[in-house]
């Protein structure tokens, strides 16, 4: 027996979860205003159908809750009886096996909204469009039961196996069993010490002792955790919290443990701790399919802990994947985590976001296109990939260089940092002004510049791109092409 | 007796990979696997090669500035990322440039770049544990021992099909400090893996006795007369193949081309 529950508009969903919770732990939410419940076995305790049903009435109304019951054989009775019910009956029941007789005379429109309010994202079942209950008013069809009193082979051959589907509805027959909705739980773990410890080393065997066990239970729910999260409460009184973004599920204790510790070594506490506590929000676990065809990529657990290490050692920030930025600005570029996708999702000619190529089409309506994309992938890389493209090294901060200039042109170029001698200019090139970033009001070091570029080949044989900044006319040695 | 003590002796060296002799550690003369190599995608350089650089070996990309060197090395990491393998790349002085990185088809999200610290005009700066007080030489060996570090991370971690690290533009000495038992660890560390490492340097440093060395030289293609139409359109390479092991030695020329954005 199955007890469907409608709450009226502006109820509080989670409350109407709690009240259901109250009488039977199978709930299943259809929707933020309806549950339905599985009441079999409650006449016991409450009585019959009638009384259950009033009981869930008169609870949900101590909540602050106005709502309608139906109780029915079937979810799908119970719904559409809740649904069709007027504002003034709260309660309607009918006895089991009496479906099909009692949502007879209900209307066929019914089925869109029994449709529509079912939970998308764990029942993959067809929904019921609009024109399916137009077409049925075309037939001359008007209620469930002039539906369900039609031969399944003729539904069938007109509208195909979803009609059919949609008369067993009609019949109140159900499509699936409930689904219960699990309660969200906390994955926490804390630990009071009898002795404030100070570093990392004992912390370590703490945060072990703490992580096993969220695990485990990360594992038991087929969990995994999605932030990582370290409270650490000091002898000063302090909280010292830290929150890591995990880039994939991850419950492995070992992998968690030296997450924590990594970040933990970048961040330390400023005093003893008294007290640990870790959490972990968890997120559906990760389903892995390996390829036979394809070399597998690191787990996400082996990258995060790498990512970790590679981040204490050089610096947040400075390890990850490059991203061109929509700039004009010379060797503009941000990092992102690096975080590979699987193989099949290699495209030959996938596009950068950006590469240097203002794109201004005009579609055939004569309306501009201002969308600007940069094509990373030159139109020479994609037709011929084995072709090398002549590479830059730049220098992250241009390195200052004497330039003599003969008759406008650079003749010899000259720099004192270490291990480099410089030379006579065999071959130039340029100039080529550049400038942007002049609209910035506040001039801040990289976001403007106005610039003389010129390509040289020196005596060395190397071949260097140089600047001078026009405002100071200081020179620069930018880059070899290597 | 004898023979259960050489037994148990025997199996403790084979447990530390400490059983092989000089030439038994060494690959075949003529091995043939495609799936040991990986491909540089440069037809000319596959096939002196017989397939592209050995998986699981330490090979090294050398010569002056402006041979090509880091020109050969992207288009290397963009066959790998294009296969969809995944490629690192230490950069030892932080020289990567995202847009040679994108011309040369490189998948950006295939490819890890550890970016080391750099050198500017007044010492060292742009990073918080960089000392200020130490000289340019002590600087220099302290991000380079910091980027060995990160290859021995990367390594040691797996699953990439190509790491490399950038050690271009370190100067002479403080390369020839670099003690020669690094190399012999980090190749310790990718044998019998599926990666290919290589150290991009401006002089012979290090080769297993699987790997190759490719030594660059080359010169750049200029066209245009006048001094504004004038401009690079390219360069020539020649690669000299070193590997007496695998007997792939001789010369190939390849022509580079510069990307429209250059």
């Amino acid at each position: 027996m199955f007890a469907a529950v409608y709450a009226a508009e502006g109820s509080p969903s989670t409350v109407l979860m709690e009240v259901a919770r109250d009488f039977s732990p199978r709930v299943e939410a259809c929707g933020s205003r309806e549950v339905t419940l599985d009441v079999s076995g409650l006449a016991r305790l409450f009585g019959d159908g009638k009384t259950i049903a009033a009981e869930l009435r008169r609870t949900a109304a101590d909540r602050g809750l106005r709502v309608r019951v139906a109780v029915a054989g079937t979810r799908t009775a119970a719904r559409l009886l809740v649904h069709h019910s007027k504002p003034c009956d709260d309660v309607t029941v009918i006895e089991p096996g009496t479906e099909a007789t009692s949502l007879a005379d209900l209307p066929i429109e019914l089925l869109a909204i029994l449709g529509t309010a079912e939970p998308e994202p764990r029942t993959r079942e067809p929904r019921i469009p609009d024109p399916f209950t137009i077409t049925l008013r075309r037939w001359g069809l008007r209620t469930l039961g002039e539906l369900a009193s039609l031969p399944p082979d003729e539904v069938a051959a007109r509208l195909g196996q979803a009609g059919v589907e949609w008369q067993r509805l009609a019949r109140g027959e159900d499509r699936r069993p409930l689904l219960p909705a699990v309660p969200e739980e906390r994955f926490e773990q804390a630990l009071d010490l009898e002795w404030p410890i100070e570093g990392l080393e004992p912390l370590s065997f703490v945060l072990g002792r703490l992580i096993e066990p969220l695990s485990a239970h990360l594992e038991r729910r087929d969990r995994g955790g999605a932030v990582l999260h370290v409270r650490l409460h000091l002898v000063t009184r302090e909280v010292h919290e830290r929150s890591l973004q995990l880039p994939a599920p991850i419950r492995d204790a070992r992998t968690l443990r030296t997450l924590a510790l990594l970040d933990l070594e970048s961040h330390p506490p400023s005093a003893a701790i008294d007290r640990v506590v870790v959490a972990i929000d968890p997120t559906p676990g990760r389903v892995v399919q390996f390829s036979l065809l394809t070399r597998p990529l690191p787990s996400p657990e082996q990258l995060s802990t790498l990512m970790a290490r590679l981040n204490a050692l050089m610096g947040e920030g400075r390890c990850g994947a490059a991203v061109a930025v929509d700039s004009w600005e010379p060797g503009a570029f941000a990092m992102k985590p690096f975080a590979p996708s699987d193989a099949s999702d290699v495209h030959q000619d996938k596009p950068w976001s950006h590469g240097g190529t203002e794109i201004s089409s005009t579609d055939g309506a004569g309306e501009k296109d201002l969308r600007v994309s940069v094509s990373p992938w030159p139109v020479a890389v994609k037709e011929a990939a084995n072709v090398p493209t002549v590479a830059i090294r730049r220098f992250r901060f241009p390195v200052p260089a004497r330039v003599r200039i003969d008759r406008g042109v650079p003749v010899r170029v000259i720099s004192d940092r270490r291990g480099w001698s410089g030379g006579h200019v065999e071959t130039h090139a340029g100039p080529w002004r550049s400038s942007g970033g002049w609209w910035v009001t506040e001039k801040k070091n990289g976001l403007c510049w106005e610039r003389d570029e010129w390509d040289v080949t020196l005596s060395d044989g190397a071949t260097y791109r140089i600047f001078r900044e026009r405002d100071t006319d200081a020179w620069f040695i930018e880059g070899i092409v290597d | 007796m004898a023979n259960q003590a050489l037994a148990v002796l025997e199996s403790a060296l084979r447990a530390r990979k400490l059983d092989r002799t000089l030439t038994t550690a060494l690959p075949p003369l003529e091995r043939r696997d495609e799936s040991a190599l990986i491909p540089t995608s440069i037809a000319a350089l596959d096939a002196c090669l017989h397939g592209g650089l050995p998986r699981g070996q330490l090979s090294e990309i050398i010569g002056p500035r402006s041979s090509g060197r880091t020109t050969l090395l992207l288009q290397m990491m963009a066959a790998t990322t294009r296969r969809g393998e995944i490629a690192a790349v230490v950069d030892t002085f932080d020289r990567l440039d995202v847009a040679s990185v994108g011309a040369a088809g490189i998948d950006p999200d295939r490819l890890l770049w550890i970016r080391g610290q750099t050198i500017c005009e007044h010492g060292p700066r742009s990073h918080a544990s960089a000392s200020p007080w130490l000289g340019e030489a002590s600087f220099e060996q302290t991000v380079v021992d910091r980027a060995l570090k990160a290859l021995n991370l990367v390594l040691q971690a797996g699953g990439f099909a190509y790491v490399a690290i950038d050690l271009a533009d370190v100067s002479r000495s403080t390369l020839t400090r670099i003690p020669f038992t690094t190399w012999l660890r980090v190749q310790r560390i990718i044998e019998g893996s599926d990666t290919a490492c290589v150290l991009v340097a401006p002089q012979p440093l290090a080769r297993s006795a699987g790997g190759l060395t490719l030594s660059l030289t080359a010169c750049a293609r200029w066209a245009g007369e006048a001094d504004r139409s004038r401009h690079v359109i390219g360069a020539d390479l020649t690669v000299r193949v070193v590997s007496p092991r695998r007997r792939v030695d001789g010369e190939v020329g390849i022509r580079a081309t510069a990307a429209a954005t250059f």
